[in-house]
């Protein structure tokens, strides 16, 4: 009998646990997931909506026509694309450049490694920060500002991505590239017929942290573009805060909600090396 | 890939292909003597050739860091003693523009409001994340849904967030519609307010943050042995004995991680302060990072703008190297 009531106070207390759980997970949830909501939501109200008391959780009336609307105001698709293009080019040269000399340290020797890693090391802990300036007037100088040079060049090899395929390249066993040797493949068709298939898996994590720090990125486009065919979406979103304009929020939240669905879709599509490649980086937004 | 393909194609990979076949040549004549002196010179040759690969293959990398982040660095230092307004090349005038920003009220009030920041977005961080992933180790039924539900934040830009909390925080937005009926104001001034302001991009910048960290923690949680955790209970010990000998220590580098990687992106912070305040009100938000924006490209000051990022760059690297001594010195307190 004293059993009888030891477990079910037990399953009491596991019961209030439980639903403690939840209570607090799904506070969370509205946390983290209202403003977000609130951000699609509004992309369809009436703009007289928007500062409704009380709110509006769905539109009232529903108004699809702000996106096109939206996209009307300023040349948004030229933004977008201007982002897409800066992004494709800076994943492409950082996936190959960092496979390469992830490799070349991995698995040569050759006088001066170890210098030439710990300067890839010693790369990886420098704020922007510092180099935002400096780099500004260096690539003032080569007359890249306004161009898509300046834009995709200065980011086109992170020092991150060279020590993530380092480490990835060191587990490749050497019998393998031995092998291929001895049946007589060259360096570089090794390279690129055995190692770059075998780096799948890092160079995916890669891809999606590289696409999504360029997508993002806002100060140095910012600072090193300032015609309008040259912005990327974000440096063109910042329109909508110009001064001496009142913001239009439909039309905001609009593009905000086209701007975040090339990052849902990655999402959505590589959810396993999205977690692993952000969590990896530790680089957010 | 192209590259790789001509390359392959060219007639040196022909060359390696016929030292190749000599090899198995070698290796099948008679004497051992000379099959051990071709060897070696085989070898020989192959190492030197391999070295030479290894040189080509990290070039590229190599040439690129030292062009874009060792020599803007270094230049970095010397602008910052120079006065430079991009018309005219810089004039070397030492210690001036640090000497300037000793006395300079904005500059030390970006201080202020950099330091009231980047703890606010930090200690609270660590301890939520934290406490957001002890939750998310249990086993709950709609776990893996509510987890990635909880990493959208992650997935919005820093410009799409701080556009969609200057609406929240609109005067009559979200924010007041939720808390007017308990102030009982029409309208409040979250972004305009010398106190709330700064509590406001606190509040946003740990809303983005925060999930990212939590699954940080989660992925350092998952990786501590289940036996630990019996061995402690057969020792007796308790839910928060356990947590503090077992689970603490063995998330110590996880700690570190999370402890770094959040200040150094608070100090660096800047769409948030550029798109929800400009800095503003009457500077409560302006931080180092905005200012070495508006001494670079408003004022065009390049050299005080580059004098601030280097304390900026200073203060980085001297809190980093403080917080790996006291996470690491806790290696010894535990064990």
């Amino acid at each position: 009998m004293y059993q009888k009531r030891h477990t079910s106070s037990y399953y009491l207390s596991h019961a209030v646990q439980t639903l403690l759980l939840y209570a607090v997970i799904i506070v969370g949830l509205l946390l983290f997931c209202v403003p977000v909501y609130y951000m699609v939501t509004t992309s369809f109200k009436a703009e007289a909506e928007v500062v409704a008391i009380p709110i509006h959780w769905l539109p009232h009336e529903f108004k699809p026509e702000n996106y096109p609307e939206a996209f009307a105001t300023a040349p948004f698709a030229l933004y977008f694309y201007n982002s897409l293009v800066v992004a494709l080019a800076v994943v492409a040269s950082t996936l190959f450049f960092s496979g390469l000399a992830g490799y070349g340290f991995a698995k040569f020797q050759f006088p001066g490694k170890n210098l030439a890693f710990l300067l890839v090391l010693s790369t990886m802990m420098i704020p922007f920060q510092i180099l935002l300036i400096p780099l500004y007037v260096l690539v003032h100088g080569l007359g890249w500002t306004n161009n898509f040079a300046g834009l995709i060049i200065p980011g086109a090899l992170s020092a991150f991505g060279v020590f993530l395929m380092r480490q990835f390249c060191l587990t490749l066993p050497d019998e393998l590239l031995d092998a291929a040797r001895i049946d007589g493949a060259g360096e570089i068709g090794i390279f690129a017929r055995i190692v770059l298939p075998l780096l799948k898996p890092p160079l995916a994590s890669l891809a999606i942290i590289t696409f999504l720090a360029s997508w993002n990125n806002f100060l140095w486009p910012l600072i090193v573009v300032n015609k309008g065919n040259l912005f990327t979406l974000p440096v063109g979103m910042t329109v909508f805060t110009q001064p001496m304009r009142s913001p239009y929020w439909t039309y905001i939240m609009a593009v905000s909600t086209v701007a975040t669905l090339p990052v849902v879709l990655v999402f959505l599509a590589l959810q396993k090396y999205f977690i692993q490649g952000v969590v990896l980086s530790g680089m957010k937004g | 890939m192209q590259l790789g393909y001509v390359l392959l194609n060219s007639p040196s990979w022909e060359k390696i292909r016929v030292t190749g076949q000599q090899v198995s040549i070698s290796s099948t004549s008679a004497t051992a003597h000379a099959r051990s002196g071709f060897a070696a010179r085989f070898k020989r040759n192959l190492i030197f050739r391999r070295s030479i690969y290894g040189i080509v293959f990290i070039a590229p990398a190599m040439l690129f860091f030292l062009i874009f982040s060792l020599y803007p660095m270094v230049n970095g230092f010397y602008m910052s003693l120079t006065e430079y307004t991009l018309l005219k090349p810089p004039v070397w005038i030492g210690f001036d523009n640090y000497i300037d920003l000793l006395e300079n009220k904005e500059f030390l009030n970006g201080l202020k409001v950099t330091l009231v920041f980047v703890l606010g977005t930090t200690i609270p961080k660590w301890i939520l994340s934290l406490l957001l992933a002890l939750l998310f180790v249990r086993d709950f039924r709609g776990r893996e849904t509510f987890k990635v539900l909880y990493f959208t934040p992650t997935l919005l830009s820093g410009v799409v967030v701080s556009l969609v909390w200057k609406l929240i925080f609109h005067a009559n937005g979200l924010a007041t519609a939720l808390v007017g009926p308990y102030t009982g104001q029409p309208e409040i001034f979250w972004l305009a307010s010398s106190t709330l302001t700064p509590l406001a991009l606190i509040t946003v910048d740990n809303w983005a943050g925060i999930p990212f960290f939590m699954i940080v923690w989660i992925a350092g949680l998952v990786g501590i042995p289940r036996e630990f955790y019996e061995a402690a209970l057969i020792d007796g010990a308790g839910r928060w004995a356990a947590f503090r000998h077992v689970t603490l220590p063995l998330l110590r580098p996880t700690t570190l991680f999370v402890v770094v990687v959040s200040t150094i992106g608070a100090l660096q912070a800047f769409s948030l302060q550029f798109i929800m305040t400009k800095g503003g009100p009457s500077n409560v938000t302006t931080t180092v990072a905005l200012l070495v924006y508006k001494y670079g490209f408003e004022y065009f000051k390049m050299g005080v703008a580059a004098a601030m990022s280097v304390i900026m760059f200073l203060a980085i690297i001297a809190i980093t190297l403080i917080q790996i001594r006291s996470v690491q010195s806790e290696d010894t307190s535990y064990t």
